[in-house]
């Protein structure tokens, strides 16, 4: 990660917590917060807008990086790559929960335009599904952009839960990701669809009523 | 296997489909044995049935699990075959998924591995019931283990013991005493899961067994919580490596030895005892000596009742059967008298003999436990217990018991003769309230 970004970062972030104290702050605080000029946070973002949309990129952003941290990450089995995608960025957003308790829904699930937050995420997924190579043949075809909405969705869903969890050490939301992810690996890894489709494409061809509908056109 | 399941409702499904599978199994058995059955046909039915078993009760972890561990392995209830299949669940439940246990580690100890430590190692060395062990490398460049606990472990504890005690309940007359022991279970199963308190009792061990002989872990305590625990890494050969070189008898002997005197010099130091005496939890050390690497269940039994317990022994080896009667009313085995009370008789006459024949090892200087005379003669009392339908016995026997049976079942499968003289003297010293002041 440049250096640039790594302070674009450290700006959002200051930016989420000057929220919960005033969500109409001025760029003077937050610069006064974040320790720089003001002129420097206006070469990065025009507004406070900006600001608090860049906190959920830097999410997606800080998640790369700790990807490329992580041991034979290549090694990662789909359910644990889903796993890593949704818990690191729930880790993240952990010191600023109530921050994303104030603003997820408004800012991302329900802003009305794609968020380069929401973007980023499916562009994960797509990379995830895409270099999976023990997805079933129709799992593999079905890696399309209404899957990676759909996972999206269940990301907003979790967040959801995790907003409401308050089990220990958010326990729960982990066992929650745990069985989401190994179901979804189950569906994708699984060949019964496969199978499926062999058994749909054989009567397709072969039954008596595709011969029947033939002898009376001919 | 990623998913743990934690609500009652998943785990009490996979107790039905466990009891199903192997309900369907015995009604099949049970046939062919009408049709005459040879040895080897059980042998196959009872591996095939422990192999559906472990299964099963592996996807449950936690307490389920423990259960069925304590059942299997150190009781010696069931067939070989099962206790064999089931030993398996004390390395190899399915670990959980490297993504969780990255994430378990940044909230526990507020970063990820790959930061805290030099190196981590993402697969698990060992997974149990109620957690699983990574091993790693501080940045100072000490090896060490790491165990993390699954998530949600703790929660399962009262629905688990809720499900087996309903499971009890319908078969046990007395159930208000069945109370009783469950919460003895279940207050162990608790501090089992305080990771925090096990690492406070890695520190008293180390301290009491420091020697030349025994080898205990440091507790890291900067880099544990109440779910990640880190200890100093102890290498060595578990009870199963150190048989598959095919030792000498001398080295099993050596091994048994320091296993044995481990229990006494406990017994000795009238403090805490290590109550999880199975395979998994020892190993022999390069230096040769006993290296003990588990302490989540370790208990402190109440001077009374393990004086009581320890009085069996003398009792036993003097023959004296009034003395022997006594005791047992004291630890609640006999509830009346065994002259007048049918009942009372069977339990009296089948507590004697277990007892003459578990305190065998300490009659002579020593003994052997390699015997197969022996082995069978200990099976054969676990298996034909007057198991009726009330239960019996002080219930801090649940965990002696344990200990102790534990102990000889590791000698028996070690095949270890054992210099008993000193230990005679540890017991009659304890009972005495006599303490023996040096550490060995």
């Amino acid at each position: 990660m440049n250096k640039i970004t790594e302070e674009k970062i450290r700006i959002s972030k200051s930016g989420a917590l000057l929220y919960l104290q005033n969500p109409r702050f001025s760029m003077t605080a937050l610069a006064e917060a974040a320790e720089l000029k003001a002129e420097k946070i206006y070469d990065y973002f025009s507004n406070r807008r900006d600001v608090l949309d860049f906190f959920y990129e830097g999410l997606i952003l800080e998640y790369e990086e700790s990807v490329r941290s992580i041991e034979k990450y290549d090694e990662f089995t789909l359910s644990e790559k889903l796993n890593n995608l949704a818990l690191t960025i729930l880790d993240l957003m952990d010191p600023y929960k109530e921050f994303i308790r104030q603003t997820y829904s408004e800012r991302v699930m329900c802003s009305g335009r794609t968020t380069s937050f929401e973007k980023h995420f499916r562009r994960q997924l797509k990379t995830i599904y895409e270099s999976d190579t023990t997805q079933s043949r129709l799992s593999s075809a079905l890696n399309r952009e209404p899957l990676y909405k759909m996972g999206m969705f269940n990301f907003h869903l979790l967040i959801r839960f995790w907003l409401k969890d308050d089990s220990v050490a958010n326990q729960k939301t982990m066992e929650f990701v745990d069985k989401w992810t190994a179901f979804v690996e189950e569906l994708h890894y699984s060949s019964i669809l496969d199978r499926g489709f062999d058994v749909a494409k054989f009567i397709f061809y072969n039954s008596p009523f595709a011969n029947t509908s033939k002898n009376r056109t001919s | 296997m990623n998913d743990f399941p934690s609500s009652k409702y998943d785990r009490g499904k996979i107790f039905a489909k466990t009891g199903l599978k192997v309900g369907t199994n015995y009604a099949k058995h049970y046939l062919k044995n009408l049709r005459g059955a040879d040895s080897n046909r059980n042998s196959e039915f009872y591996n095939q049935t422990a192999q559906q078993i472990f299964s099963e009760f592996t996807k449950l972890r936690g307490t389920a699990l423990k259960i069925a561990q304590s059942l299997s392995i150190d009781q010696g209830l069931l067939p070989d075959e099962f206790s064999e299949v089931m030993t398996q669940a004390q390395y190899s439940v399915p670990p959980i998924n490297r993504s969780l246990v990255r994430s378990i580690i940044k909230r526990e100890l507020g970063d990820y591995p790959e930061s805290l430590f030099e190196s981590f190692d993402t697969e698990a060395i060992a997974a149990a019931s109620i957690g699983q062990v990574h091993a790693a490398r501080l940045k100072t460049g000490e090896k060490v283990a790491v165990k993390i606990q699954y998530p949600g472990v703790r929660d399962t504890i009262a629905s688990d013991l809720g499900l087996a005690k309903s499971l009890f309940k319908r078969f046990i007359k007395n159930k208000d005493e069945l109370e009783e022991y469950f919460e003895e279970i279940e207050s162990t199963l608790r501090l089992e899961t305080d990771y925090i308190n096990e690492g406070e009792t890695i520190d008293r061990f180390h301290e009491r067994f420091s020697t030349d002989r025994f080898e205990t872990p440091r507790w890291i305590e900067e880099f544990s919580t109440e779910r990640v625990l880190t200890m100093s890494y102890l290498e060595g050969e578990h009870l199963k490596e150190f048989l598959k070189r095919d030792p000498s008898q001398e080295e099993k002997n050596s091994f048994g030895q320091k296993i044995w005197d481990f229990f006494h010099e406990q017994v000795r130091q009238s403090d805490e005892i290590h109550a999880d005496t199975h395979p998994g939890n020892f190993l022999l050390t390069k230096e040769g000596k006993l290296g003990i690497i588990d302490f989540g269940c370790v208990k402190n039994f109440p001077d009374e009742f393990f004086r009581d317990y320890l009085l069996l022994l003398p009792t036993h080896l003097e023959r004296d059967l009034d003395k022997i009667k006594a005791l047992y009313n004291r630890l609640d085995v006999l509830k009346g008298d065994p002259e007048t009370d049918e009942k009372e008789k069977k339990y009296f006459e089948f507590c004697l003999n277990y007892g003459f024949t578990f305190a065998m090892p300490y009659e002579s200087d020593t003994f052997d436990f390699g015997d197969p005379e022996y082995k069978e003669l200990i099976r054969g009392y676990t298996k034909n217990a007057p198991i009726g339908n009330e239960a019996r016995g002080n219930k801090h026997f649940l965990y002696s018991t344990r200990v102790h049976l534990g102990l000889y079942h590791f000698l028996m499968k070690l095949g270890a003769t054992i210099e008993t003289r000193k230990s005679q003297e540890i017991v009659q010293n304890r009972i005495d309230g006599r303490l023996a002041a040096p550490k060995n």
